[in-house]
């Protein structure tokens, strides 16, 4: 099988489709000739040109919004937004009209956009430029939320997001981009709203997004030296979620520990622990942990950074806290 | 120095009993071998004599149940002071008051002190625990929680099923020192609910009573010499009495039957089952086409089924199916008795001590090692004369055993 | 809308047909208004009394596969496109027959199959939307403008200067045409800009300009032809600014303390686009009766349409959230 990082398997997915398909182009800032902020569109001007990969003024509401336009008459764009937290520039445009055209039309537009953004904390990036907004948007109704761990399903769900007639906010991770994985072949369309079993486990499972999958999978592996056995499970499409698979893990090990990079409080791990509560309720041997960042916005100090924001080491934690030796 | 009164030992198997009520009070003179208090074991309550004479000086259990080897009263000379009953136990006692050093066992400490756990009086245990104990009829109030605050998790309810034998229901009782006179509370377990709702509808069916007796010589010196040739083997009375009864359900099939709605139920296969005490309560494994047994095959069968029911350890398999039961108290002090049916059976036959008696025999008076048996049966199902005629193939079997080979 | 002609301006034959249709429009405002006042429209109403030659002027120079998309004052850009009275009247009634459905009512106006890419509550929400259908365009290589409406109280927000300046830089064929009324809700135009002369701001992005006298249908028309050829032609898109006249409140209900009533008073006399076009045409009284009775019925038809339609299943709102 073929390997590609998480960083050239978005770019494999929007190289494939935008050569399969003069719907599909590309806007952001700065993703010409350098290539976007994290290097994605890096040799796509090559290949495609000015008119299909177009540099932006800095002015996310025209950049989201221009988005949604060509997006109403038909055409598959996609947005990059270069920070996660420039989302909140562009969110009246993804919430208010995105989110909403279809409905307000009475069924008349669909809007195939898709906004794809990066995030997270690693290397001090300072407050403004590494949040993990996934709660926000989950929040409302008409938007798809995607959050991928693994090339493979990068690549696959990027794919499926684009060719979805909703308009779906696509979260990447900064820290992801160089990590390398298997892929297949040819691409192979992951389709939204299911989750990925990523580890099989007895004892407790641990639901995990973004870098947290990865940081749920050391801290299963030291679990298992202590003869614990943990599942792993990412959800990858955040909105639709998919319960059933979630719930049944949890019916299996009757434990349940959720953990994502963003904050705890109010988080996006909150909505999946009441929907555990509820639908697996007689099966919970332990209260449902959630591990997430601290409730403080990002320092820049590195050993602050560290702090706030959640490990391997906080999910062992949690999930000795379920078996009852935390 | 006065003389402690334990709860005795009645039976093999026998862990706990019953105490009903005083025969006797404190201050009042007891002679040896007099009553003295009714002791609840099982189906049957029967008194208890007095080891030792003297003055009844204290009542330390006054009812409720109690394990066996535990001190009850103290007789003695009048004046004498009497121990302090808490020094004395012979098993681990906690006060009412929860302990403040955990034990590594569980089982042992009071199952109040799960219940009180979580201070306002509601029990703390996991949705998952809760399910389990809901579904199989397990009390959580008797278990302890090994979970983060004492939390009872779904393994502790497990571990108290699989029958930790203090954690499923062993008494409070032992381990609470109560003032005299004070009721003592004993939460049912599941089982005894199940034998209480049993015996309730059992007791509804329209039954009736035949007795005889039976000269047990010729059975006594067959168990003898069975032994004698297979040490190893243990043939019992209970064991001949099983197949006999085998026998002759095979012989009267209008006995081995069962009432339904539309038809009265003749089984073709004597299905035996035979009442055991267990930790958790009565229950009743069942020894399959006893009638094509051997007494040693019997033997073996009885041997696995009581040893299991005693480390309630019996699985359902070994009690369904039986057609027909047999109660014996007759290692008890117990003439005779009435059992009481186990639906759906038409019969139940309740054995009592075989007891040396003065018999008229062969033209004068003999004594004979003699045993009554008394047959209750469902006269929906059965009517006098056949269950009459059932039991004399009983008496005369028991009588010349070589009859029931 | 099919066009017979594309000329540069109004042939004199269409001009009766360009009254009748803004006294429909005004007609249409004028009984919305005793409707909301009779306690008939649930929601948010803004009537565009006044500025029905914004409307017909500009939507009737578009072509075939022009779209527009408008503000929250969009009455009569929605039936200048196309949309059937009964249509619009059952959307504000929330009706099933409505043209979104029940979904969107007054401010959520859309009927795509005639152009109409919706009207939007969120000042200068859709100027980014004309941006991109006009981006689109230019990239399927169709010859379709994108257009625009928008009101001065607009020029100020972010999306405004964003859209207009992507547009510019791109080159894209959209029209932004300002109705410039000199109110954002209740503040006059000097208490929102510092500027007086809005075009200013459409030339800060190098776009091109064209002013028009929107109370002047015909000279509205003309100046939407310029726009719309320099558009599609590829030359860029195009700052339209229409001076016009909100005669009506904010709002319905709108008490309007906060403007002088002589001035309104003074202006409803002399700045009345229907009594313009009417005066121009000399057309009698009773040819004027005559068309007033026919818009008229075809409103109060579009009243008891709407009064008898189907109401929404509730559970229908739990519709068309995804595609």
């Amino acid at each position: 099988m073929p390997e590609l990082t998480y960083r050239e398997a978005v770019r494999d997915a929007l190289s494939t489709a935008m050569r399969q398909d003069d719907d599909v182009f590309i806007m952001g800032e700065d993703i010409a000739e350098m290539g976007g902020s994290m290097g994605v569109t890096a040799g796509m001007l090559d290949e495609f040109g000015r008119e299909r990969i177009r540099n932006t003024p800095i002015s996310e509401m025209a950049l989201a919004g221009a988005a949604i336009g060509a997006a109403m008459q038909g055409m598959r764009p996609v947005a990059e937004i270069m920070y996660e937290d420039f989302l909140t520039l562009a969110a009246e445009q993804v919430v208010n009209q995105a989110a909403k055209l279809r409905y307000m039309s009475g069924g008349q537009l669909s809007v195939p956009v898709v906004f794809r953004t990066q995030g997270g904390a690693g290397w001090s990036p300072g407050a403004q430029h590494a949040q993990q907004l996934e709660a926000w948007f989950v929040h409302i109704p008409g938007l798809k939320v995607v959050f991928a761990s693994t090339p493979e399903d990068v690549r696959g769900l990027l794919w499926s997001s684009i060719y979805d007639d909703n308009p779906v906010v696509f979260f990447e991770h900064r820290t992801l981009y160089p990590i390398k994985g298997d892929v297949p072949e040819e691409i192979e369309p992951i389709p939204l709203g299911r989750a990925r079993v990523h580890r099989q486990g007895e004892d407790v499972t641990v639901i995990a997004t973004g870098r947290l999958v990865h940081e749920s999978l050391k801290a299963a592996e030291e679990a298992e030296r202590d003869g614990i056995s943990v599942e792993v499970v990412d959800p990858r499409t955040l909105q639709p979620l998919d319960e059933e698979t979630l719930v049944a893990s949890v019916k299996k090990t009757n434990r349940a520990v959720v953990a994502h990079e963003a904050v705890t409080r109010m988080g996006f791990g909150a909505e999946i622990a009441a929907v555990l509560q509820y639908q697996a309720f007689d099966w919970l041997d332990a209260p449902i942990e959630r591990v997430g960042a601290k409730f403080a916005p990002l320092a820049f100090a590195p050993v602050m950074e560290a702090f706030v924001v959640p490990h391997a080491d906080d999910v062992l934690a949690a999930i000795k806290r379920t078996v009852g030796k935390g | 120095m006065a003389t402690e009164v334990i709860l005795p030992r009645l039976g093999q198997g026998m862990e706990s009993g019953t105490i009903v009520r005083w025969l006797k009070s404190e201050g009042e003179p007891v002679e040896k071998g007099e009553p003295l208090f009714e002791l609840d074991t099982d189906k049957v309550t029967q008194e208890v004599e007095a080891e030792a004479a003297g003055v009844l000086l204290k009542i330390a259990v006054a009812e409720g149940e109690v394990p066996v080897g535990r001190t009850v009263a103290f007789i003695g000379q009048q004046g004498e002071t009497v121990p302090d009953v808490s020094a004395a136990p012979p098993q681990e006692t906690e006060a009412a008051e929860p302990r403040q050093d955990a034990r590594p066992e569980p089982e042992t400490e009071a199952p109040q002190q799960a219940a009180v756990a979580s201070g306002n009086g509601r029990i703390k245990a996991s949705p998952l625990a809760r399910r389990i104990a809901r579904e199989r009829g397990i009390e959580l109030s008797a278990i302890r929680g090994t979970g983060p605050d004492g939390r009872i998790v779904a393994e502790d309810v497990e571990r108290a099923e699989a029958g930790a034998p203090a954690a499923a229901g062993a008494p409070a009782a032992a381990t609470v020192r109560l003032p005299v006179g004070e009721a003592q509370r004993v939460p049912l377990t599941g089982i005894r609910k199940t034998i209480a709702r049993r015996l309730t509808e059992a007791w509804q069916i329209p039954v009736f009573q035949l007795q005889t007796s039976a000269d047990m010589t010729r059975v006594n010196a067959l168990v003898a010499r069975l032994r004698e040739r297979d040490p190893d083997v243990r043939v019992t009375v209970t064991d001949v009495l099983t197949k006999v009864c085998a026998q002759a359900l095979i012989r009267h099939r209008d006995v081995n039957a069962e009432f339904t709605e539309d038809a009265i139920l003749l089984h073709p296969s004597a299905n035996v089952g035979l009442a055991v005490a267990a930790p958790q309560g009565l229950v009743v494994p069942v020894i399959r086409s006893a009638e094509r047994l051997s007494l040693p095959e019997i033997a073996a069968i009885r041997s696995d089924l009581v040893g299991r029911a005693r480390e309630s350890k019996l699985r359902a398999e070994d009690l369904e199916g039986g057609t027909f039961t047999i109660s014996n108290l007759g290692m008890y002090a117990v003439e005779r008795f009435t059992a009481v049916l186990n639906p759906p059976q038409a019969a139940i036959v309740a054995v009592g001590a075989t007891e040396d008696r003065v018999v008229p025999f062969e033209g004068g008076t003999a004594v004979r090692p003699t045993v009554t048996l008394t047959g209750t049966f469902d006269h929906r199902a059965v009517d006098g004369a056949p269950a009459a005629a059932f039991l004399q193939t009983l008496k005369e079997s028991l009588e010349d055993p070589g009859l029931a080979l | 809308m099919a066009k017979v002609e594309q000329r540069a301006s109004l042939a004199k034959s269409e001009l009766a047909d360009v009254l009748r249709e803004m006294l429909l429009i005004r007609r249409f405002e004028e009984k919305v208004e005793e409707r909301f006042r009779a306690g008939d429209l649930p929601g948010f109403l803004h009537v565009a009394i006044g500025q029905e030659a914004c409307a017909v002027g500009v939507c009737r120079a578009l072509e075939d596969g022009d779209v527009i998309a408008s503000t929250h004052r969009a009455h009569g850009h929605t039936l200048a496109q196309g949309t059937h009275p009964n249509e619009l009247m059952a959307e504000l009634y929330g009706k099933q027959e409505g043209c979104s459905h029940g979904y969107g009512g007054s401010m959520h106006l859309y009927d795509v199959e005639r152009g109409n890419m919706g009207a939007n509550a969120v000042i200068g929400g859709g100027l980014p939307h004309i941006t991109g259908a006009a981006l689109a365009f230019q990239m399927r290589g169709e010859p379709r403008v994108a257009v625009a409406f928008f009101g001065d109280g607009a020029t100020n927000i972010g999306t405004f200067h964003e859209s207009l300046n992507l547009a510019q830089l791109w080159t894209v064929p959209a029209v932004f045409v300002l109705e410039d009324n000199k109110w954002a809700e209740s503040t006059p135009e000097s208490q929102h800009s510092p500027i007086r002369d809005l075009s200013a701001r459409a030339k800060a992005f190098g776009m091109k300009a064209i002013k028009a006298d929107g109370q002047d249908v015909e000279a509205v028309y003309k100046a939407t032809r310029q726009a719309l050829d320099h558009a599609r032609s590829g030359k860029g898109p195009v700052f339209l600014h229409l001076d016009t006249v909100r005669f009506s409140g904010h709002y319905i209900g709108d008490p309007q303390v906060y403007r002088d009533r002589e001035e309104a008073k003074a202006l409803r006399a002399t700045r009345d686009p229907v009594e313009i076009l009417r005066e121009r045409l000399a057309i009698t009284d009773e040819e004027f009766a005559e068309v007033d009775a026919e818009v008229t019925e075809i409103v109060e038809a579009s009243v008891e349409f709407a009064k008898n339609g189907t109401d929404p299943a509730p559970e229908d709102a739990l519709k068309n959230v995804y595609a």
